[in-house]
């Protein structure tokens, strides 16, 4: 130590040098790249979560914990591309070539999530599953198809494949698998999964409603089969059908580019921009062409709102984004409009300023809609995730218990690509920043 | 203030006696300015002047800063209620981490900033802005389940009429230039060190860090930087002049929002 040097505070010169000489620490470099990540929330104890600590917790000090209020993060292994949510469980597919793509987590009692051998026992198989699973596919090419969507209902799933069509599992008692309808046949514990490939070109979208499954194939056809009672079949009569039937009704010869549906009642849109509608219309959602409420072929919608791009269907509510970005709602239930508006027949608009368009920032759109039973969801260009409806179990993601009567944000941590709704959870799908 | 001409003293009618020879004193009423009136008796009329101060204003901070004058500081309570946004320019720069979060602070770290973009920034500020959006509906104590806040959220008239934590109303990237970025920020009780936090954790939330170089007020309400008195105009005249002229402003202020 210099003797002759008198301490005292460090001078600017001192600072200055100090701070040059300090080390430099990397977090990201350039070619730091955005991870995906996979965010749950919702009612947990059919394991529909995935979080097997929620329901069976593995410390001591753990609790249940029966509704997850907010996000909460899942790890998968691989980048899940496609996520569906049916009655208590869910379905996540990753878009890889390996031998996995797909995994299931949550109620397995009709076999939706396929056969899951349990530890104990090799002849006998899980009724619910806490953590995500594979499910085993037969495929005949296992490391070249790729799995592109996944969809569930009420208690059967449907994977499509880009090469080998349509896997359909679980219940099959009104015929929603594409199979002949097997009387007293038991689900549980079932192995078999049904293989679709019949269709007039490939099959692009499948969705399912509560006990019928839609396909829609790239000429723009779309065929249905399952449950009839309401006419969510739309093939002109109440009956079950059991193998993909091809609609016809106002949807012949027109080029369909989307079909949706949760509970009953179906919406398709055409690539000109018209929604067609059928099924159950006890609600209102087709009360606009007629006094029915059941509609059993594909009737146009004339509503005047300009072109439409994409359509989500409800259980009791129906919702429409169009070409400029406004979401438009109507059927029963809370809508989105204030407590006040229940039910209506015709479309409402719900003014953009609610999903933060402001003359601060003017270019925020809607840029996708989900529908839950009785939840809707909206994402903006931005990656917000706008969710509002009823709040079964918590299921809005927002923190609290009550229901939410106009659109209200979800803080997630990152940019929320995709969403997909259920009855009491949902999930989505986000790229952190 | 002192030099000015002051109000003309009160006159009173007093029976004075008449000029005039002896004999009979009559006696005539005359006007007569009151000696209690008379500036020598009085002093000067202002010896002191009461001068309020509106929302805080840092010592590291510039900008506008509203001053309440005599009568005037009636008015500054009236604003404080009124919980309108201000708006700042605030300044950053990355690379630095510092413990008081601006650049004349300790040096805490030093990080690599090549990997920023403006995108990302942006995107930052998006996320900002929804979780303070959430922040605004909720500390505005209103049941989320009636009519009428559907129809004031619709127009974005919720506010937190009471105390609250800072929140920020909008944010917006107006200059980007690595390492220096500016932003401008529209926000609700709030203190400038809150803004200078923010910056850093800007920083952070980029995976690098940030220091606050610059926080300037740039609108307080109605008052902007354009009504703003600069040092070079700090005298009598100019001050009456911007009072007379801000004060209708003022009142519409006061009227549309209480």
């Amino acid at each position: 130590r210099g003797l002759g040097v008198a301490a005292g505070p460090p001078s600017t010169r001192q600072l200055r040098e100090a701070e040059e000489g300090a080390p430099v620490f990397q977090y990201a470099g350039k070619a730091a790249r955005r991870k995906d990540r996979v965010f749950v929330w919702g009612f947990s104890y059919s394991g529909a979560l995935g979080v097997p600590s929620f329901v069976k917790p593995d410390a001591g000090w753990k609790k249940p914990r029966r509704i997850q209020p907010t996000p909460y993060r899942l790890e998968t292994e691989e980048k899940i591309s496609s996520a569906a949510c049916g009655y208590g469980f869910t379905l996540l597919a990753s878009n890889t070539r390996d031998i996995t793509k797909v995994w299931g987590m949550g109620l397995n009692k009709d076999s939706q999530l396929g056969f899951q051998r349990t530890r104990r026992d090799q002849t006998k198989g899980y009724e619910y599953v806490l953590e995500p699973s594979p499910i085993p596919l037969p495929l005949e090419k296992p490391q070249q198809t790729r799995v592109l969507q996944v969809s569930c209902g009420r208690a059967h799933s449907l994977v499509l494949t880009d090469s080998e069509g349509v896997f359909t599992m679980g219940n099959n008692s009104y015929g929603q698998c594409g199979r002949k309808v097997v009387e007293d046949e038991i689900y549980s514990g079932s192995h078999l999964i049904h293989q679709l490939k019949e269709f007039d070109s490939r099959v692009v979208q499948v969705v399912c409603g509560q006990d019928h499954s839609l396909f829609r194939t790239k000429k723009g056809t779309v065929y249905a089969c399952g449950w009839g009672a309401d006419g969510q079949t739309g093939l002109g009569h109440y009956n079950i059908t059991s193998v993909p039937t091809k609609l016809h009704g106002d949807i012949a010869g027109v080029n369909i580019v989307q079909v949706s549906s949760y509970g009953d009642c179906c919406l398709a849109v055409s690539d000109e921009g018209d929604v067609f509608g059928w099924g159950n219309s006890e609600y209102l959602q087709l009360a606009s062409v007629t006094e029915t409420t059941q509609v059993n072929v594909p009737r146009h919608l004339p509503f005047k709102i300009g072109k439409i791009k994409e359509a989500a269907c409800g259980g009791t509510g129906n919702l429409v984004l169009t070409e400029e970005g406004n979401v438009f709602v109507w059927g029963y239930g809370i809508l989105g409009k204030g407590p006040n508006l229940i039910e209506t027949a015709v479309p409402e608009m719900i003014p953009p300023s609610l999903f933060g368009w402001s003359d601060f920032s003017p270019d925020i759109r809607v840029a996708h809609v989900r529908c839950g039973l009785s939840q809707f969801a909206a994402l903006t260009n931005r990656g917000e995730l706008f969710v509002w409806g009823k709040n079964l179990r918590g299921c809005l993601g927002t923190g609290r218990m009550e229901d939410q009567y106009f659109p209200w944000r979800v803080t997630v941590p990152g940019e929320v690509v995709d969403v997909a709704c259920g009855i009491d959870h949902m999930v989505s799908m986000v790229s952190s920043f | 203030l002192n030099a000015a001409p002051g109000r003309p003293p009160r006159q009173q009618i007093r029976f004075l006696p008449a000029p005039g020879g002896g004999g009979a004193v009559e006696l005539v009423a005359a006007r007569v300015p009151v000696l209690a009136d008379h500036p020598l008796v009085r002093g000067p009329r202002f010896r002191k002047l009461k001068i309020g101060a509106g929302h805080r204003l840092d010592v590291k901070a510039s900008g506008v800063f509203v001053l309440g004058i005599g009568h005037g500081n009636k008015l500054l309570t009236d604003r404080y209620n009124c919980h309108l946004t201000k708006v700042y320019t605030v300044g950053g720069r990355f690379g630095k981490a510092t413990d008081d979060f601006s650049d004349t602070g300790n040096l805490v770290e030093k990080t690599t900033f090549d990997h920023i973009t403006r995108e990302k920034l942006e995107r930052i500020l998006a996320v900002i802005q929804g979780t303070n959006q959430k922040a605004l509906l909720m500390y505005s104590n209103i049941d989320m389940k009636t009519q009428e806040a559907y129809e004031l959220a619709v127009k974005g008239l919720i506010r937190p009429m009471g105390k609250s934590p800072p929140i920020i109303t909008a944010v917006r990237c107006l200059q980007f230039a690595l390492p220096e970025f500016q932003l401008e920020i529209h926000c609700l009780h709030e203190t400038q060190q809150y803004l200078r936090k923010m910056v850093h954790e800007i920083g952070l939330e980029l995976k690098s860090s940030a220091v606050c170089t610059q926080v300037r007020r740039i609108r307080d309400g109605v008052f902007t930087v354009d009504d703003a008195l600069p040092r070079t105009q700090w005298n009598l005249q100019s001050i009456q002049e911007a009072i007379r002229n801000c004060q209708l402003k003022v009142e519409t202020e006061l009227e549309k929002t209480l």
